[in-house]
């Protein structure tokens, strides 16, 4: 008993000393991420020789990561609340808007128009504009991914079915995911053409396609939107997908396997962003030169889809705001840039290090559809996650036999009363 | 017993790590309750008693506390019964039976999402742990236990019992430990029967051993969250969507803080009335026995 | 004949609960991003070791044994901690009497059944403002107390008989040393219960180490490992078992190791 008190009280000064903060001079800023592992080290050592090259540049600055690789959105907002917020954080523009719209974040026009070094002229102008609110710029992006569709090359060629091309409709999507799901002697689905996944950040480009929307133009309604008779009709497409034509696998049966259908090579088709590419790399039976990209399906004249990006941005009361805008400037240069595309997960926001790679078919496919691509409404609806959360229920209520009408309605339903008390 | 102001001094460090790291939170919760608040804004507009009324409308917060109750209702009975039924099991002099007790602690000692996303796995369709033996046995092994409407509650209750039984089965083993043998000689001495012995000695010694864990799992299974948050989201079709998990939502995903802070309020209100009257039912039960 | 009946139901019960475990360590061994394995095909001819070797040492910006250590400093004392002044508390409610005792005793209790969204928020603002933000004490100090421990001893330090009380202070001991050399030492099975239940619970808490710690030095375990369970979702089980594994194993050696003194405790216990 003794014994334990005395070594309590030993450790106690020890505790209150030890921290991960450095103490000198210098400064030091904190970025904030995601975190995420990988399965290829390389990734991972290729990021952290970026911030040594910055931390060499500048050598009063000292870069301290905070990475975290959950409830990143909960961490942010609390550290803000406590004034803690680090001095740069990294942006996700589906949560985007919980941060700008509420003015926590500083303004970087001033200071990017006060920057010769800094030219807007250099980035995609649809891709700059997610953080943009009028002529306020609250975050300059990084990278950003639109969604399109993967095809597996290897297996187009099997069944002799020409790899898709251009502008396509539903029903020729359709027809080619029926002509590459394959069956053996029992009936028993042994490939399928496509995989449905029940994530609305990735099925929502189908109701943009047929002309639908989630929200009303000014983000503030679903009802009369969302619950059009052209969403119903996109929705019961979908569902007729999975259930009527069976060209997709089932959710359950999917998630039962524990792998991705197309990384495993048993899926023909996917719709995703350029994420996936770096763990295509790594898939057991896949080759990352048998995936081809292609736009997605559309009842449009032209084709619509959605991009997420990645911006950095620095909060209203920043300690640091010149030093904080320098490694902004340095996340967003060509040098860094160049040096991450390398990593290959997303597409540079710069579109000079973008075009770069534009020798590479698939990626030039990318490049060829990032000017049909829209910001997310996350980036400028708060609250927009509990949106994504209720579409997950409706599909999968409607996936289950319940009328696309119906639940498109309670949803709308559900979204709006949300909202009036938001 | 003399009184004492001694008794402060001991209860001091607990009493004011208590004020500043439990109740001080508390209160700041209900005081945002009153107000209109999403955390970023300095835009904090005290609107009274609206959040509640709001809860008390809300379809959904009802839905979530019909669930909370029923999957109370169920775990905890059945998980004591298992949790007693286990410590009476290994409290026989056999050999290896600490090696036994060591094993069914190991549940407990896993962090709440590692072993929800192990069960995730044994409810799957067709390759989850449950399908594959009911498939050996050519048993239906299609169905997908958590996407089930009628069964995903179940699903729960059951995890839950499976987690639970090794913390349970150790407090009601010091329980039975601390009954004295001698009452067991009386018993016998009195012809009684295995099962009376049990029923008249073994239950109402360990009355304060079942008072704690009976509160203790209710106040848990009432504020239950991470398997609903890692396994089901509250689906399908809100049948999981408890209060734990609802409130949660409303706090991080809609950032209605002061709704949620109000709904915790209820909750709370909930637990202790809840408390009250298990507390009630167990003092009739205690009797004859009594606690200093 | 009952012998018989009782051991073949403990062992059905151990592989109930200890199935899920080995499936666990077996998964944890398959090849990265394999598909979740069928029965037949559950011990890999080739166990992938090289899975351990990645999530230990292959990311360069997560120091595993950093975290294992972090997590030993911040477990170890909050348990300490908490078995001191608990105990402490618990004996006051339970041997002494004073004005409001019962009260205060219910405010514990009480503090028990609130779980609100925001109450990390208030705690969050206090350790911010005491500049603990990144260090142990922001791990340590909020954890030290644990009201669940003061409920728990209380109930056990009543069943020690209060005559044992009594001829100690016939022979002049004061509460202090009851407490030290009679109550403590023969609530050996309610101490022990209590450290574990609150080892683990600190060793596998996620959501407050993730807010008060920002610097990748002073993660704990379970946040640190945590970046494979969200990078990998539900397409990589080998990996996420791999993780999980690396966080459960120092627990289930601290645990085999210190069972040893739960049933030393129990018998403490019983001698009366």
């Amino acid at each position: 008993m003794r014994a334990v008190a005395l070594m309590a009280i030993c450790i106690l000064p020890a505790l209150f000393g030890c921290s991960g903060a450095s103490r000198s001079r210098e400064v030091v800023l904190h970025l904030s991420n995601w975190g995420g592992a990988s399965d290829d080290p390389a990734f991972s050592r290729n990021i952290d020789r970026l911030y040594r090259e910055f931390e060499r540049e500048n050598p009063n600055i000292k870069l301290e990561i905070e990475s975290v690789p959950d409830e990143y959105v909960q961490k942010m907002v609390l550290s803000f609340v406590a004034d803690s917020a680090p001095d740069v954080l990294s942006l996700d523009a589906s949560s985007a808007a919980v941060f700008i719209n509420n003015g926590v974040l500083k303004d970087l026009s001033p200071m990017a128009a006060a920057d010769p070094r800094f030219r807007q002229s250099d980035f995609w102008p649809n891709v700059f504009g997610i953080d943009k609110r009028g002529k306020s710029l609250y975050a300059v992006p990084g990278d950003f991914s639109p969604i399109v569709v993967y095809y597996n090359k290897k297996l187009f060629d099997a069944a002799h079915v020409p790899y898709p091309h251009g502008r396509w409709s539903f029903k020729q999507f359709l027809k080619t995911a029926q002509r590459l799901t394959l069956r053996d002697v029992r009936g028993n689905v042994t490939q399928y053409g496509f995989n449905f996944a029940n994530w609305m950040p990735g099925w929502i480009v189908w109701l943009w396609n047929a002309g639908g929307d989630v929200l009303s133009a000014d983000g503030s309604m679903a009802h009369g939107t969302l619950d059009s008779d052209q969403n119903v009709e996109t929705v019961s497409f979908l569902r007729d997908l999975v259930t009527r034509f069976k060209v997709s696998p089932n959710i359950s049966q999917t998630e039962a396997t524990g792998v991705d259908p197309f990384g495993n090579g048993t899926t023909a088709m996917e719709i995703s962003g350029h994420w996936e590419l770096p763990g295509f790399k790594t898939a057991p039976r896949l080759r990352l030169s048998d995936v081809g990209v292609t736009e997605l399906p559309t009842q449009l004249p032209s084709m619509k889809t959605v991009m997420y990006e990645v911006g950095f941005a620095m909060p209203q009361k920043a300690k640091h705001p010149k030093e904080s805008w320098s490694l902004i400037k340095y996340l967003s240069s060509h040098l860094y840039q160049q040096a991450y595309q390398q990593t290959g997960i997303a597409i540079c926001a710069r579109q000079d290090v973008a075009t770069e790679r534009a020798a590479d078919p698939r990626e030039r496919s990318f490049l060829s559809i990032v000017p049909s691509a829209r910001g997310p409404w996350g980036a400028k609806v708060v609250g927009y996650e509990f949106v994504e959360q209720e579409g997950k229920k409706m599909m999968e209520r409607v996936l289950s036999g319940v009328d696309p009408r119906q639940a498109l309605r309670q949803m709308a339903d559900r979204i709006d009363s949300y909202f009036k008390v938001r | 017993m003399k009184k004492s102001r001694l008794g402060y001094v001991f209860i001091a460090p607990a009493t004011f790590h208590l004020l500043v790291f439990a109740i001080f939170p508390m209160v700041f919760s209900i005081f945002l309750s009153f107000f209109k608040w999403n955390l970023l804004t300095s835009d904090r507009r005290y609107i009274g008693l609206a959040n509640y009324a709001y809860a008390f409308r809300d379809p959904l917060f009802w839905n979530a506390l019909w669930n909370s109750t029923k999957y109370a209702v169920l775990s905890v009975p059945l998980g004591m019964a298992a949790g007693l039924a286990v410590a009476l099991l290994v409290n026989q002099k056999l050999r290896g039976v600490t090696i036994f007790r060591t094993l069914y602690y190991i549940p407990a000692i896993s962090s709440g999402v590692a072993i929800s996303i192990l069960w995730i796995y044994i409810y799957m369709p067709e390759t989850g742990l449950i399908n594959t033996i009911l498939g050996i046995l050519h048993i239906n092994n299609k169905t997908d236990f958590l996407k089930n409407e009628s069964l995903a509650m179940y699903a729960l209750v059951f995890m839950s019992i499976w987690v639970g039984l090794g913390p349970r089965m150790v407090l009601f083993l010091s329980g039975l430990i601390g009954i004295p043998p001698s009452l067991y000689e009386a018993a016998e001495l009195d012809g009684a029967s295995k099962f009376r012995s049990f029923w008249n000695v073994t239950l109402p010694m360990l009355v304060p051993t079942t008072f704690f864990v009976m509160i203790t799992s209710t106040i848990g299974a009432l504020q239950v969250f991470t398997p609903v948050y890692i396994m089901t989201q509250g689906g399908p079709n809100e049948t999981t969507d408890m209060v734990g998990y609802h409130i949660y939502v409303e706090a991080w995903s809609k950032f209605l803080i002061g709704i949620a802070s109000a709904k915790s309020f209820v909750l709370l209100a909930v637990i202790i009335l809840v408390s009250i009257i298990q507390f009630r039912v167990l003092k009739n039960q205690l009797g004859g026995y009594s606690s200093t | 004949m009952k012998k018989v009946f009782s051991y073949l139901v403990m062992i059905a019960l151990a592989l109930f609960l200890m199935a899920p475990f080995v499936w666990m360590v077996l998964v944890s061994l398959q090849k990265s991003k394999a598909p979740i394995p069928t029965l037949d095909h559950l011990v890999p001819p080739h166990p992938a070791w090289s899975n351990y070797g990645l999530v230990l040492f292959g990311q360069p910006n997560l120091p595993v044994l950093r975290f294992f250590f972090n997590s030993v400093i911040v477990t170890f004392s909050v348990v300490l901690g908490q078995l001191f002044v608990s105990s402490l508390a618990a004996y006051g409610f339970a041997r002494m009497r004073f004005a409001g005792r019962d009260l205060i005793f219910y405010v514990f209790l009480g503090s028990l059944m609130f779980a609100g969204p925001v109450t990390q928020l208030p705690v969050y603002l206090l350790v911010r403002s005491l500049g603990w933000l990144d260090t142990y004490a922001a791990l340590i100090v909020p954890g030290v107390s644990s009201a669940f421990s003061v409920f728990l001893l209380r109930q056990s330090f009543m069943a020690v008989p209060a005559e044992l009380d009594e001829a100690a202070r016939i022979d002049g001991a004061g509460d202090f040393r009851i407490y030290g050399r009679i109550v403590m030492p023969l609530s050996g099975a309610a101490l022990a219960t209590c450290a574990a239940f609150n080892f683990f619970a600190v060793w596998t808490d996620f959501f407050w180490p993730l807010l008060s710690t920002n610097s990748s030095n002073m993660r704990t375990l379970e946040v640190g490992l945590s970046v494979f369970k969200t990078s990998y979702g539900s397409t990589n089980w080998p990996l996420e078992m791999t993780a999980t594994v690396v966080v459960m194993a120092p627990l289930l050696i601290a645990f085999l190791f210190s069972q040893r003194y739960f049933t030393k405790g129990i018998m403490l216990g019983s001698i009366k």
